[in-house]
Parts: C-alpha cells; sequence; structure tokens
C-alpha cells in the first residue's frame, strides 16, 4: 500500500526538480539577441534526468556553423550550477533541426520591442527563385518595406528598409 | 572612435534664429530626431560623416581580421573568426542604410572611401600579425568600440541610437569572444602567453587613441554635444575604457605597457602616461603602415567586382522588360 | 566470434573513412570560400559567401566530431582537420580548386550544392542516426546555397556579354571534375550495401536535370563532358591542396599540441 504514494512522491519531487531546472536554464539569454531567451528562440530542448540522477539539458544549434553554440552549451551549465543543480550535462541535438517555427509568440513579441521584425509564422517556398517576403516595419508597422541584402550582420537575419519612415531594420528570416 | 569622424566636420547651419530653436528645443528635451523631420543642415551633414566614418570603419576592419580566417587555430576559432567578420560587414550595411535615411547614398559613401576623401577609425591601419592579435582586437578594440556605442545608444537622431542599440549587443558578443582566446593564451603554454603580452603591447596605445585628441574648447565638438550627437568627451570615455580594461589584463596577468599607469583613489579612476598624438596624426593622415595597402584593396575589390555588378544590373533590367511584356501580351 | 568481431572492426573503418571525405570535403570548401572574406564584389555578397562557408565549416565540425567518435582513438576535431598530411585527404577535387575569378567560385559552389541537396536529403535516411541528424541539419543549409549560387548563374548567364562569356570559360574549366562526384568505390559501396550510405552515382540524372534547367535560363549549356579527373578519394589531388593545407595547418604545425 505504502508504495505507490511513495512512487507519486518520488514523481512528484522529479517533476518539480525537472520543472526547476527548465526555468534556470530556461531564462538564459541569447548572446547576440540577449532580449530574447534561448528558451524563447526554442534553442533548449528538452531538460530530463537520467537514470543517476543527472540534469541532462538539450539544446539545438540554429545552424550548423552558429558560433554562440559552444557559448548557449557553456551559460546553460553555468546557469543550472547557480541554480543548486551540481549533477549536470548539455547535450546537442541536431535532429530534428530547428526552425524559426520554434520561435515562441512570446518571443516574436521581444524581438519586434527590439526593432527586429520576427519571422512571418510559416516557411515560404525556399525553391522560389529570387523569391522576397513581406515584411512589416517594426518600428512604424507599415508594410511598404523592401530588402537591401539576404543577410545582416548574423546569417539568420535579413536586412531591410522601411519606406514609409525610412528606419533600416533586421529581418529574422524564415527558416 | 566614431568622434574621430567629426575631426573636421562642418557643423555650420544657415537657418533662422526661430528654426534653430525650435529644433534645439526638441533635443533638449530628449525628443528624438527623425528622417523625416526638418533639421538644420549642419545637423544632418554631421551626422552623415559620423555614421558614414562609422560605416566605413567596419568595412576596412574586415581586413585585419579576415587576414586570419585561413589560418584560425582550431574550427572553432575559426567558424567564430569568420562570423565576427561577417558581424561586421553587416554592421556596415546596416550603419550605410542609417546614413542612407539622412539623404545621401551608399555609391555616394563609397566613392568618398574609395578617394580617401572620407576617413574611417585609425585602429584598422594596424597590422594583425600574430593569432594572439585576433584575440586582442576582439577584447580591446571592440572593447573601446562598445565603450563610443553604449553612448551613442542616446544620441539624438533616432535611426542611429536605434542602430546602436542593435550593434552593440553584438559587439559585446565580439569583446567576449575575444577576451576568451585572450585567456586561452594566457592559459597555455609560454609561448601562447608571450604572444598575448606582445599583441597587448602593440594594440593598447592605438586603442587609447581609437577615442581621439583631448578636444579642450574646440567649437565642433561643443556643436555636436549641444545637438546630443555625441555625448561625452573624448578624455571622459578614454578613461572609463581604461578603468574597464586595467583589471581584465591584470586577471589575464598580462602587464599594461604604460609604466607611468597609476590608481589615482582621489578620481577613483587610473591616470595614464603621455599618449603620443603625432603618431595618431601620422596614422590619421595616411601614413600608418597599412593606410595605402587597406584602400588600396577596396579599390581592387571595387573594380573587380564591377563586371558582376553589371551584370546583375542588366539581368535585372533584362528581367522588368520580359515580365512587362508578358502581362502586356496577357492583356 | 573473432570473425564477427573483425567485421565490426572493417565497417568501422569504412564508416570512418566515409565520413572523414565528407568532412573534408566541406573543410576545403569552406577555407576556398573564406579566401573571399572582404573580397567580393558587393557587400551583400561578402555576407552571403561567408554565411555559405559558415554553414560548410559547421557541417565539417559535425563531421569531423563524428568521425573521431568512430575511429576511437581519440583524435577530436582538430587533429583530424589539421594533423594529418596532403595524401591523407581524401576530398573531392573540385572543392580544392582556386577561388578564380567570381563566375568560378560560383559554378564551383553551383555544381557541389546541386549534388550535395539531393544527397543530403537521401541521407537524412540513412540507418545511421548520427548521420542522418547531421543530413537533417545540413540539407536544409544546402538547399539554400543551390537557390543562391542558381539566382548568380542565371545572372551572370543572361547578364552582359562579359559575364557570359566568364561563365562559359568558368563551366569549361570545372566540367572535368565533376565525374568524381558520382564515383562510387569500395567505401561508398560498402557503406550503401548497409544502408548508412548513398548512392551517388544514382544522383547523377537529379543533377543533370536541376544543373541544365538553371543552365538553359541562364542562356547557357552545360559543356559536353569530356575525360574526368579523378583521385581526391584516393588522396590523389591537384597541387592547389598543398597550399591551402600550408594556410590551414600553420598554427597546429608552428604549435604542436597546444590548445587555442
Ligand atoms: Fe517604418
Ligand atoms: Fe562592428
Ligand atoms: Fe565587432
Amino acid at each position: 500500500m505504502t508504495r505507490i504514494p511513495d512512487k507519486h512522491a518520488q514523481h512528484a519531487s522529479q517533476q518539480s526538480l525537472q520543472q526547476a531546472a527548465w526555468a534556470a536554464a530556461a531564462a538564459v539569454p541569447d548572446p547576440e539577441i540577449p532580449v530574447v531567451t534561448i528558451a524563447d528562440l526554442g534553442i533548449l530542448r528538452s531538460i530530463a534526468l537520467d537514470e543517476e540522477g543527472c540534469i541532462v539539458a538539450q539544446v539545438t544549434p540554429t545552424y550548423s556553423g552558429c558560433p554562440a553554440t559552444n557559448l548557449i552549451q557553456q551559460m546553460v551549465l553555468e546557469a543550472l550550477h547557480e541554480a543548486g543543480f551540481e549533477n549536470v550535462r548539455v547535450e546537442s541535438v541536431l535532429s530534428p533541426a530547428w526552425t524559426t517555427d520554434w520561435i515562441s509568440s512570446e518571443g516574436r513579441k521581444k524581438l519586434r520591442q527590439f526593432g527586429i521584425a520576427p519571422p512571418t509564422e510559416t516557411s515560404n517556398s525556399k525553391r522560389a527563385l529570387f523569391g522576397e517576403t513581406l515584411v512589416t516595419c517594426p518600428h512604424c508597422g507599415s508594410g511598404e518595406t523592401e530588402r537591401v541584402s539576404e543577410f545582416g550582420s548574423t546569417p539568420c537575419k535579413a536586412l531591410y528598409r522601411c519606406l514609409a519612415c525610412r528606419e533600416p531594420f533586421d529581418y529574422f528570416k524564415c527558416h | 572612435m566614431y568622434s574621430q569622424g567629426l575631426i573636421g566636420a562642418d557643423g555650420q547651419t544657415h537657418e533662422d534664429a526661430a528654426f534653430l530653436a525650435a529644433f534645439q528645443a526638441r533635443i533638449d528635451a530628449e525628443q528624438k530626431i527623425e528622417p523625416n523631420d526638418p533639421m538644420p543642415e549642419g545637423y544632418r551633414k554631421t551626422l552623415v560623416r559620423q555614421i558614414s566614418q562609422h560605416a566605413h570603419s567596419e568595412i576596412i576592419g574586415m581586413q585585419p581580421e579576415g587576414n586570419w580566417i585561413s589560418r584560425a587555430p582550431s574550427l572553432r576559432r575559426k567558424a567564430a573568426l569568420l562570423a565576427k567578420v561577417q558581424d561586421e560587414g553587416g554592421h556596415g550595411l546596416y550603419l550605410y542604410s542609417a546614413a542612407e535615411t539622412l539623404g545621401v547614398s551608399r555609391e555616394e559613401m563609397t566613392e568618398q572611401l574609395l578617394s580617401g576623401a572620407a576617413k574611417y577609425s585609425s585602429i584598422f591601419n594596424y597590422p594583425a600579425l600574430t593569432w594572439a592579435d585576433i584575440g586582442a582586437i576582439g577584447w580591446l578594440v571592440d572593447g573601446a568600440a562598445i565603450m563610443n556605442q553604449i553612448v551613442l545608444c542616446r544620441c539624438s537622431y533616432g535611426p542611429y541610437a536605434r542602430a546602436m542599440i542593435r550593434i552593440c549587443k553584438e559587439e559585446s558578443f565580439h569583446q567576449r569572444q575575444g577576451y576568451e582566446i585572450m585567456i586561452a593564451l594566457c592559459n597555455g603554454s609560454k609561448e601562447q602567453k608571450e604572444l598575448a603580452q606582445d599583441a597587448l603591447n602593440r594594440f593598447w596605445w592605438p586603442s587609447l587613441m581609437m577615442f581621439g585628441p583631448p578636444e579642450g574648447d574646440s567649437v565642433h565638438s561643443n556643436q555636436s554635444m549641444i545637438w546630443k550627437i555625441k555625448r561625452f568627451s573624448n578624455d571622459d570615455l578614454r578613461d572609463k575604457f581604461i578603468n574597464a580594461s586595467v583589471p581584465q589584463a591584470e586577471k589575464l596577468g598580462l602587464t599594461i605597457p604604460d609604466s607611468d599607469l597609476k590608481w589615482n583613489e582621489a578620481k577613483q579612476g587610473y591616470d595614464h602616461g603621455e599618449i603620443d598624438w603625432d603618431e595618431f596624426w601620422r596614422v590619421v593622415k595616411g601614413d600608418g603602415i597599412c593606410n595605402r595597402e587597406r584602400l588600396k584593396n577596396r579599390r581592387r575589390v571595387d573594380r573587380d567586382g564591377a563586371w558582376v555588378r553589371e551584370a546583375a544590373m542588366a539581368h535585372a533590367q533584362k528581367r522588368r522588360a520580359r515580365m512587362a511584356s508578358a502581362r502586356i501580351a496577357a492583356e | 566470434m573473432s570473425g564477427t568481431c573483425e567485421t565490426i572492426m572493417a565497417s568501422n573503418q569504412t564508416l570512418f573513412s566515409y565520413v572523414l571525405r565528407l568532412a573534408d570535403d566541406h573543410l576545403i570548401l569552406s577555407q576556398r570560400l573564406g579566401e573571399w572574406c572582404g573580397e567580393a564584389p558587393t557587400l551583400e555578397e561578402d555576407l552571403a559567401l561567408a554565411n555559405i562557408a559558415l554553414d560548410l565549416i559547421g557541417q565539417a565540425r559535425a563531421l569531423y566530431a563524428y568521425a573521431g567518435q568512430v575511429e576511437g582513438k581519440g583524435r577530436n576535431e582538430d587533429q583530424l582537420a589539421f594533423m594529418r598530411y596532403e595524401r591523407d585527404y581524401q576530398n573531392l577535387l573540385i572543392t580544392e580548386q582556386p577561388n578564380g575569378d567570381f563566375a568560378h567560385t560560383i559554378v564551383r559552389q553551383f555544381f557541389i550544392s546541386a549534388y550535395m541537396d539531393p544527397f543530403w536529403r537521401r541521407m537524412e535516411s540513412s540507418k545511421d542516426e548520427m548521420l542522418a541528424a547531421i543530413a537533417a541539419k545540413a540539407s536544409k543549409e544546402v538547399t539554400y546555397h543551390l537557390r543562391h549560387t542558381s539566382e548568380w548563374v542565371i545572372r551572370l548567364g543572361d547578364g552582359t556579354r562579359e559575364s557570359h562569356e566568364r561563365m562559359v570559360e568558368a563551366l569549361d574549366d570545372l566540367m572535368m571534375f565533376t565525374g568524381e562526384l558520382f564515383e562510387m568505390d569500395a567505401v561508398a559501396q560498402e557503406m550503401l550495401q548497409s544502408g548508412v550510405g548513398v548512392d551517388a552515382s544514382d544522383l547523377k540524372a537529379e543533377w543533370q536535370h536541376t544543373v541544365q534547367t538553371i543552365l538553359q535560363e541562364a542562356t547557357l549549356e552545360l559543356p559536353k563532358a569530356g575525360h574526368m579527373q579523378t583521385g581526391g578519394r584516393t588522396g590523389r589531388h591537384s597541387e592547389h591542396l598543398g597550399h591551402i593545407l600550408s594556410e590551414l595547418q600553420y598554427m597546429q604545425r608552428s604549435f604542436p599540441g597546444l590548445t587555442w
């Protein structure tokens, strides 16, 4: 009789442990766009407990050559240590491959407030040659914008210009 | 660094007193000036000069670091350096676009750079000789850039201020990576640590010069201050930079190459030795070891790429014509 | 018992070779693209080429790390990437060809992307989980590389007389390195049979279709296939590789065994 509640209790404590770990790791800011967290971006995939009681955080790179990947892993490790988790491991998972669809609506809001146009909700066809996406100006809200460059300072962004208020701005590309 | 862009700036302006007073009132009320707002010609010119020279600095700055991409010592460092240089190019592009909001075209600005009429930050006329220089540049040069840019985030011109807020975050990432290269060297072998010290020795003084000479009562600089394009004096920013960098050097176990560097308890900051302003002016005026090479490279790249740009334009024109005739045929 | 063990050893060795050569392809090509830094015809293109180079180096890192794991001798990505001799690199010859003018770089990248696009897509269903995962990431990235280079092939082919002529020359110069893409040597055969690898010879039709469709729009033609060069997979390279390595390996050779 006593075994069942025990198991429940153990399960519950495991869950709260995982939740606490998630909260700590989720708050890690993206090194290049610190207004959004790695949870907002969908880079933090999961937090689990393995058989030895080790917290395993799974992160995924946005693209293969992302220079922030190492730093993000290190920051997650530090955040978990700081939250009191000692036995911690960070794993990189490649599959399924990250897409901008994983950016949360909260993340999109923060990007827009920071002046970066968030990706449009569904990926456009990449096979379309010379294809351009319609992007709304994060500064004045006008739809009258044009693309200056397919790449901005970081590979995940394109540079646009607003024809109404003339603001240059980054667009977080669909991917 | 970008206040170097104000050297020789013509802040003169010809509007009537009422217009200038109304404009100044907006500035004093900390209202941002936007592209479609009326503004004094002197304000516009000063900004074009500063923003374009900032953009040129990003572009020329790709050369010393690009020089090490093929030789980076590990795959991780190679990827990070490649990404960093791409960032700098992106900053240049962003800033050219910000300057374009003031009615100047990228072509005009490029022309001014290639002809030597426009300047870029003096620091990029120093060569990146060893791998440790890539660390020192990230740590010190990006660090000095951040000192300038944090203040520029509050610049009175809206598009420039907002550009700075975003660019600043990326520069912080660069600085962090540069410092991390220095940490790896200083935790490494004796020869690695010597490389690090040597890089610091060569980049320390030029980094201090990035903030520009002491201004005294310079009129131009005052006008930029009144318009809140500039918000701190060159010396103030330089002091902030020194105060931030000295403890970082100590943490690395490196020695700042300035025997006069001393903590001043009264001002809660460091006093530093004499900066060689003759060297600064020599490099600004074109006699640094790399000045000619940096510009010649840009001119060569511009020449070599001309046929590609012409082809792209010709194709775009043909495409438009074909689409137009297809539409007519459809109607 | 010992027989089974040997089979496993042998196939591990084959898997190691297979992953390593793919890694070499991506490293050498990204090294070439990195040479464009600050040299591209427009600032926008400078960013685009750097981005493609970054994708490739990212893919190379994942592949080298995995190769090291498969080999099981404790070699990490850098030891594999930097500390081998010329004849040990197994990259395809086309990846080491010089950048030349922008037309040559675009044609080289276009030929390779048109090949890697279906290659990675098929690799996504490899029985090897790690290769499948790397492929899932890479296939998204190479789709973009193919689109970007296709756009340039069309622009340059259709653009001006000069750009058209330069493209014709680039196609002529690089055509002889395309045969090697579709070769199936013993390593590739064994990997195909075990459900790990991709049948490269089977990609030829799709490659030709992709290339010809774009070339047609660009008013260009694929040159007649003459004698095809080969040798990269057995370490018989063109003279260019040695020079690439002398830069690539400079730091690791000057300061052996240090951490950077
Ligand atoms: Fe706008
Ligand atoms: Fe920058
Ligand atoms: Fe930077």
